[in-house]
């Protein structure tokens, strides 16, 4: 079966590649005739990482050993729902993965009305580039990370999966941000491919509508990643910190902010006809930017704390991710500009503009800065590498901006000034009275948490007066809640950046001590077994009160786990609280039986993942309302 | 577009990247520390460098922990010239992967040919070389 697997690596490899000297073959010659077999190897392609994928779930499921893949991952004790979630949880299996999701995608799309509404031109295009994505995926799995590596002889046991990754959250991480980066490809294929062919008389649907949902799909996709590794980081690690601008971490948010910035672009192209190459070019990038945070992450470029085999990857990464940029600029200064000329900046187009500048912004300045180690090195003899305070003195007040403007941005009219002023003048006093109360009532006195905490307040009040404005249509429902959720996320930071606190101590059974408003008794220290085995731990119980009554109990646990008994891992326990949550993680015992306890209290902490939900679930709404309305004109 | 709403623009643009570009390097002037390994830090000269990142790995029954069960004193070797070494005093809690053999990350400054540290990170370690026996201490729990 794995020399089957193999072989369907190495048989995608020369279809995607003989696919794309053939699609190349077919735009030179001027008048296309066959892309019928383009659309077939592009469906052998997809059987094939299709049944690749088959055959290593099936590995983890029965145990094969002789995998060196799945012998590495797992072990005879490991769960099914974790054996089968091994798949990405080496690079090999998230390459697979990240492979597997691109061509769903592709295939689906292929199925689609507007696939079909495309000129023979523009498809030999498409699968041009499409192929040469999938022609590098399956070169990088065929050489340096082949999944399939045989033991021989085969190991009786595994080596086990990585207790950090037996944790719900943390295994729908990587695919979550693997299944964005496929999803944002098809329509990066297409935008590239219409900039090439683009003729104002064909009748093409515009790929940015054709391939809507799959947008709007990778984006929540890619969001809910994101939201869920820092939530993991958080609870699970028990760091008691959600962000800490790692490389790792970083990498991630790269492709967020291109591909968000695309989509602003995308409403000035729907509503105004504008910006088609500004939109079409950075939705290249946001695919590009997905291969340039894999290589940030996996080509051993910067040292980060999360610890990967680069495997030999980086330079062909590194390629490609130049090779690819040169194209998508190449390609989209083949568009003739067709739109008018941009409103002023006071309009609702300057708004969405000046939004995708500050993001694209962002995205840059975490690059460079990710790379700054690197970069440094071109003037200076030893590398300098910039601290996590570099990124919170710049990118938050670029993130406060962000908020502003979204805040305005309902009141605007699309070519002159304010637009119920009304509305408009409640969100400024809302605003006045939001920084008022944080002043007083709250002592919030550092000028930015206090300008980004009342920005976020009036932010969220004004959707709220938007959707109300406009009738409750659902169809606006989407934007509004996801922008709102922004605004909570924001107030979040706001708050639980700044103002958490913190404190490491040693307690012997039946101290107190106090931290920020809550008093901590450590009540008493145990040792047990897991029920199932798989782990050993000790647990501290403390005891919470407040104002002199009792409020929680905490059991915070420091875990052996079989296959890695020379490592404790932390479980963190929390008082979940929407206001200020109170967090202990349990490090250890120390020579005179007292425990050592991290204490932490995080301000309005839970607003975040709150925000982050509803962030991520709310372009469903979008994709609902579009088949409801396509189904209404099928009707009509 | 119309000449004013250009010069708007262009001024908007300006007043923005003039901003970020003061905020960048002031950060970069006050949050950029070197990024060493153990041999590039003892191959400059002291008074040059003051704070750092450095990377390397514990050596061999180096560790010792104060009673008060946070912190550690150890020798960072430099991960390919195990000759070349820096003592590091840190005061907090020591990760969970922390041990003999493990490579670290660093954060704080030296003083007296010490380098004390303010932030102790572990990257996943290779191999492990001892068994982790805080279990033992606990009595009647």
């Amino acid at each position: 079966m794995t020399y089957l697997a193999d072989l369907s690596m190495t048989i995608s490899l020369i279809l995607a590649m003989l696919g794309a000297f053939y699609a190349i073959f077919q735009i030179n010659k001027n008048s296309i005739t066959n892309v019928n077999i383009l659309e077939k190897a592009s469906l052998a392609i997809s059987a094939c990482f299709i049944f690749a994928s088959i055959v290593l779930f099936f590995a983890f499921w029965s145990y094969d050993f002789s995998i060196k893949y799945v012998h590495d991952y797992s072990d005879l004790n490991l769960p099914l729902f974790y054996r089968i979630t091994a798949f990405w949880a080496g690079q090999a299996g998230s390459l697979l993965f990240w492979a597997l999701s691109l061509v769903l995608c592709g295939a689906y799309y292929q199925t689609t009305n507007s696939y079909k509404s495309l000129s023979k031109e523009t498809r030999a295009w498409y699968f041009l580039f499409y192929f040469a994505i999938l022609a590098f995926l399956a070169l990088l799995l065929s050489t340096y990370n082949d999944p399939f590596e045989v033991l021989n002889p085969a190991p009786n046991n595994g080596r086990g999966l990585n207790p950090l990754l037996q944790n719900p959250g943390m295994i729908f991480h990587p695919p979550l941000l693997l299944l964005g980066y496929g999803g944002f490809t098809i329509p990066a294929c297409l935008a590239l491919a219409q900039a090439m062919t683009y003729n104002p008389q064909n009748k093409e649907i515009a790929w940015h509508i054709s391939t809507k949902p799959l947008i709007l799909i990778a984006w929540l996709l890619l969001t809910a990643g994101i939201v869920l590794g820092g939530w993991w980081a958080y609870m699970e690690l028990g760091w008691g910190g959600y962000w800490a601008w790692d490389p790792v971490e970083n990498a991630s948010t790269i492709p967020w902010f291109f591909g968000t910035a695309a989509i602003h672009f995308g409403f000035i192209e729907q509503y105004r006809n504008k910006a088609h190459r500004f939109h079409a070019l950075f939705m290249a990038l946001t695919c590009v930017s997905a291969f340039f945070a894999t290589w940030l992450v996996r080509g051993n470029v910067v040292d980060s704390v999360h610890a990967f085999g680069s495997g030999g990857v980086g330079p062909f990464l590194f390629t490609f991710v130049v090779v690819s940029t040169l194209v998508s600029f190449f390609a989209i200064l083949n568009m003739k500009n067709r739109g008018e000329n941009f409103s002023g900046l006071e309009t609702k187009e300057g708004f969405l503009l000046s939004t995708a500048v500050v993001l694209i912004s962002i995205s840059i300045i975490i690059m460079f800065a990710t790379l700054w180690p690197v970069i440094s090195k071109l003037w200076s003899e030893n590398p300098v590498g910039l601290q996590a305070d570099f990124y919170n003195r710049v990118i938050l007040p670029l993130f406060t901006i962000i908020i502003a403007l979204l805040t305005c941005c309902p009141w605007l009219s699309w070519s002159q000034g304010v637009n119920k002023g009304k509305y408009a003048l409640v969100v400024l006093v809302s605003f006045l009275v939001a920084m008022g109360v944080f002043w007083t009532m709250f002592n919030v006195k550092d000028p930015l948490p206090l300008i980004a905490a009342s920005i976020s307040i009036a932010g969220i009040i004004s959707w709220a007066l938007y959707f109300y404005s406009v009738k409750y249509t659902i169809n606006k429902l989407s934007p509004v809640l996801i922008h709102i959720s922004l605004a909570v996320m924001a107030l979040g930071v706001a708050f639980s950046g700044p103002y958490k606190v913190e404190q490491e101590v040693a307690l012997s059974r039946g101290q107190e001590i106090k931290i920020d408003t809550f008093t901590v008794k450590l009540k008493e220290l145990y040792e047990g077994r897991e029920r199932t085995g798989r782990y050993r731990f000790l647990e501290a119980e403390l005891i919470i009160s407040k104002d002199g009554k009792e409020i929680a109990t905490l059991q915070p646990q420091r875990r052996i786990y079989e296959n890695f008994s020379q490592n404790a891992y932390a479980e963190a326990s929390t008082m979940p609280s929407l206001g200020k949550e109170f967090y202990a993680t349990f490090l250890g015992v120390d020579e005179q039986t007292r425990g050592v306890l991290r204490l932490s209290v995080h301000p309005l902490v839970n607003w975040l993942w709150i925000g982050g939900t509803i962030m991520s679930l709310a372009p469903f709404i979008t994709i609902y309302t579009m088949r409801r309305r396509k189904e209404n004109k099928k009707e009509q | 577009m119309a000449k004013r709403s250009r010069s708007i623009y262009l001024i908007a643009f300006l007043l923005f990247v003039g901003g970020l570009g003061y905020m960048i390097w002031s950060g970069v002037s006050q949050n950029g520390v070197y990024f060493l390994n153990v041999s590039e830090a003892l191959a400059m000269e002291s008074n040059t460098l003051q704070s750092a990142r450095l990377f390397g790995t514990v050596a061999n029954d180096s560790i010792l922990r104060p009673d008060d069960g946070l912190g550690a004193t150890f020798t960072l070797e430099d991960a390919n010239n195990k000759s070349q070494t820096i003592t590091v005093a840190y005061k907090g809690v020591v990760p969970d992967t922390f041990d003999v053999g493990s490579e670290v990350i660093i954060e704080g400054t030296f003083q007296q040919n010490k380098f004390m540290a303010k932030t102790l990170m572990t990257k996943c370690p290779s191999k492990y070389q001892k068994e982790n026996r805080e279990k033992n201490n606990i009595k009647n729990g």
